[in-house]
């Protein structure tokens, strides 16, 4: 049994206040300072001491193996905010025990808009990878874990060897997440499952006191994992799970520092890169005629694309997106691939009513999802009166 | 960054947004609202009374004695006007001037006029205060509950020479109505009601903090009662060709309708098709009317004056956008009856209605860039529209006049163990 521990690294390029008034002003719809202040907050508390310990963690235990996906929006903020942190980042891809994990590069909705926006992005991707780190991913992963036949065909097409998904009940009828499977609409394409209760333990539970295993130690954890049957355990989660979504002071650090002597104990146990993994016989083909994802009850879109306002914005931009392809302007298309990023419309989120809210509110930069809608809903109108001048079209109001 | 991830406290985090202290969290919340073991007697030292009534107050009070009397209680009503009131059942009004003697007051009182100790205003509720003291006959009394500042003096010597506690509700204070140039008569009257009092009720999260922080006011006794609006039969939206932006409100500085002027000049060019209409009226009539002028939006703004109940009603099915830009705005109650007709809503964010509110906007009072632009942001999306009309209607309608009544009553009883006179 491997276990297949792979972590996420991303940071969306949030919007500043863009008003109303500012259309057509030519301000920036990103607050840069704000973002990289942000980033410089979270990579202080998670991303240079969890980088730290996994690479302790790595020259401790040679057996040991981490897959990381790293967006292109995080790389940038990286360099212009925490330059280290890059470099941590080389030093872990360097020990060849480390797998990265190809995607779009702006986190970003491409997959639902029309070619070749997605195959564009995961090749500006695959090229920033090339470039940062001379690696080549052999796996893919959508934004927010997305997945379905169609995907796999693209996978397939873009010379993939497997790709991430959720491991829900609703596409594997039965049978268990801890295989490898094959995508049904593209059999060279290999699947790697989220196993999500054991994921979301650490992911979400972890420091939850109301939660009756509180508080996991490495040992019990360690523990369910060597008890859990099969060939591959995928432990997906953010990588801001440690030390960001998790504080410090929970132990979450600690915790993952002592997970890999604790994983020894077992003699069965082991650990694989995503691409180690691909090594598995796929168990049977899998089928998933809709967009499948990591996020809610459903494992779909909905927190996305789930209200009235986040699928106004999302068509509106694609409409603007039409305009913008035939802009031919650098700058007008990197804007726009940038409003593509998926956390835009995650912020424009209506969860039930009142305080449920706020719990979700944690993740968004706007005070509500109408602020995020108005703001957004600004910029891209904005970005069209830009495509629509820069084509020569007389504006119409 | 993208999970849902269910926090430990995540009301404290609410909480601290809303301008609580760490540690408050939610502590308007009457932990458990208790319903009372009998029927108790409440004086209610008020001052108008529908069918008058000019601001928060007088509406306040009838909803209030209207839900008490619901719960089985029995409530005397006073107030400086000799009426007419719309009669509620189980409550009896009192008044100077009826059979226990007195003077009763001019209505309309003249707020504004005569900030002298000896003007008819100052007179009036002198003698209001004398009357109330002397006050008898009254059976049995539980509580007796001053509104505001009017009977404060007369209403503490009442719970006293009875032996009951008092329960003083602020609706506004006159630091705020007179934006920081106090009539140290009336703020006299405040301190003193705040002093006397065993329990003080706050409309709002940001008037507690100011109770507490500017008249001393001992936070362990100040709880946060909000106000509410009654669901009342929705008129069809009137489509017209021309769009609404709407104010209705007192004509006061307090209110910032100054902003709202200025926030129409910048709104107006991009939006033909928008009329801004102001509706109410005040001290400030005059002048805004000549600052429309100025600001060369006369022909895009239109005055109604004052405007009855169900006049209210039509103009805010007809509109697209209310805005209330006030200053200072202890509750704010025309902005929960817009979001209670489903009207896409603006709100400073010293409101109350702001504390309660996720599907309004909350601009600060003073950008005048940022009213003008969430104005227009609601006029150019048809789905911002829809989806904040929809929600601020959930978030007015979701409690209503008998969880606040039951919330005072909660209040009545910890005053009444407090005092040791009860329950």
């Amino acid at each position: 049994m491997k276990i297949v521990l792979y972590l996420h690294l991303h940071q969306p390029w949030r919007l500043a206040r863009f008003r109303y008034l500012d259309l057509g002003s030519g301000r920036s719809y990103f607050d840069v300072d704000r973002n990289l202040a942000i980033f410089r907050g979270i990579a202080e508390r998670c991303y240079r001491p969890t980088m730290d310990r996994l690479l302790r963690a790595l020259a401790e235990h040679p057996e040991f193996r981490v897959s990381l996906s790293v967006t292109g929006t995080f790389l940038e903020q990286a360099r212009l905010a925490a330059p280290d942190v890059i470099d941590r980042l080389r030093e872990l891809y360097r020990t060849g025990r480390v797998a990265l994990v190809g995607e779009t590069y702006y986190h970003s909705l491409a997959f639902l808009v029309p070619p070749p926006e997605l195959s564009e992005e995961v090749r500006l991707h695959r090229e920033v990878l090339r470039k940062e780190f001379g690696a080549d991913p052999k796996v893919l992963r959508m934004t927010e874990l997305a997945y379905s036949d169609d995907l796999a065909r693209f996978a397939e097409g873009e010379r993939y060897q497997g790709m991430l998904a959720e491991g829900w009940e609703g596409a594997l009828h039965g049978q268990p997440p801890t295989h490898v499977y094959c995508a049904v609409s593209a059999p060279t394409v290999l699947l790697l499952l989220r196993h999500y209760p054991l994921s979301d333990d650490v992911g979400f539970r972890f420091s939850s006191t109301s939660w009756n295993e509180y508080p996991l130690t490495a040992e019990k954890y360690a523990g369910w994992l060597a008890a859990t049957p099969g060939d591959v355990i995928g432990l997906f989660m953010d990588f801001e799970t440690f030390g960001e979504h998790h504080a410090a002071r929970t132990g979450i650090l600690e915790f993952l520092s002592a997970l890999p002597a604790q994983v020894a104990r077992h003699p069965h146990l082991g650990w694989a890169t995503v691409e180690e993994a691909l090594g598995n016989k796929p168990r049977a083909p899998i089928s998933v005629p809709y967009t499948m994802s990591w996020a809610d009850q459903n494992r779909d879109l909905g927190a996305w694309l789930g209200n009235d306002l986040q699928r106004s914005a999302f068509e509106a931009a694609k409409k603007v997106g039409v305009l913008v392809q035939q802009a031919d302007d650098e700058g007008i298309l990197t804007d726009w691939r940038k409003l593509l990023t998926s956390d835009h419309f995650y912020y424009m989120y209506v969860s039930g009513h009142g305080a449920d809210q706020g719990v979700h509110q944690y993740f968004s930069s706007y005070e509500s999802p109408y602020d995020a809608y108005a703001n957004y809903m600004n910029a891209m109108t904005d970005l069209r009166r830009r495509a629509l001048d820069r084509l020569g079209v007389p504006i119409l109001k | 960054m993208r999970r849902r991830v269910p926090r430990a406290a995540p009301l404290d985090e609410l909480a601290a947004r809303q301008g609580a202290r760490p540690g408050e969290g939610e502590f308007h919340r009457l932990v458990r609202p208790e319903t009372a073991p009998r029927p108790l007697h409440i004086v209610l030292v008020g001052w108008e009374f529908p069918p008058h009534h000019t601001g928060g107050l007088g509406v306040h009070c009838y909803e209030l004695v209207k839900e008490l009397t619901k719960l089985g209680h029995r409530v005397t009503f006073l107030s400086p006007f000799p009426g007419p009131f719309t009669p509620v059942d189980g409550v009896t009004f009192r008044h100077p001037g009826d059979a226990t003697g007195g003077t009763p007051a001019e209505y309309p009182p003249a707020y504004w006029e005569g900030r002298t100790p000896d003007s008819p205003f100052a007179n009036a509720t002198d003698g209001y205060n004398v009357w109330i003291s002397k006050l008898d006959r009254l059976g049995p009394v539980d509580v007796v509950h001053v509104h505001d500042w009017f009977g404060t003096v007369g209403g503490a010597a009442l719970a006293e020479r009875l032996h009951r506690p008092m329960v003083m509700t602020v609706h506004s204070t006159e630091y705020d109505r007179s934006l920081g140039h106090p009539w140290d008569h009336i703020l006299a009257r405040e301190l003193s009601g705040i002093r006397a009092a065993t329990r003080v009720i706050a409309v709002s999260r940001h008037l507690r903090l100011q109770l507490v922080e500017r008249y001393g006011a001992d936070p362990r006794r100040v709880r946060v009662v909000y106000n509410a609006v009654r669901p009342t039969d929705r008129l069809e939206r009137i489509d017209s060709t021309k769009r609404v932006v709407l104010y209705v409100g007192r004509l006061a500085a307090m209110k910032g309708v100054d902003t709202f002027l200025r926030a129409a000049q910048r709104v107006v060019p991009s939006f033909p098709d928008v009329l801004f209409v102001i509706a109410g009226e005040g001290p400030e009539y005059a002048r805004l009317i000549q600052l429309a002028a100025t600001l060369g939006i006369g022909d895009r703004v239109m005055f109604l004056g004052k405007v009855s109940d169900e006049e209210r009603e039509v103009l805010l099915s007809g509109s697209s956008v209310f805005v209330l830009p006030s200053v200072v705005e202890p509750f704010g109650i025309a902005a929960l009856e817009a979001m209670a007709a489903g009207v896409p809503t603006i709100v400073s964010k010293t409101s109350g209605v702001a504390e309660i509110s996720t599907g309004t906007f909350r601009v600060d009072f003073w950008d005048v860039e940022e009213f003008a632009s969430r104005i227009a942001e609601l006029l150019e999306y048809p789905t911002l529209r829809r989806a904040m009309g929809e929600m601020g209607q959930w978030e007015a309608l979701r409690e209503g006049w008998p969880e606040r009544a039951r919330e005072t009553v909660t209040v009545y009883l910890d005053a009444m163990r407090a005092f040791g006179s009860g329950p």
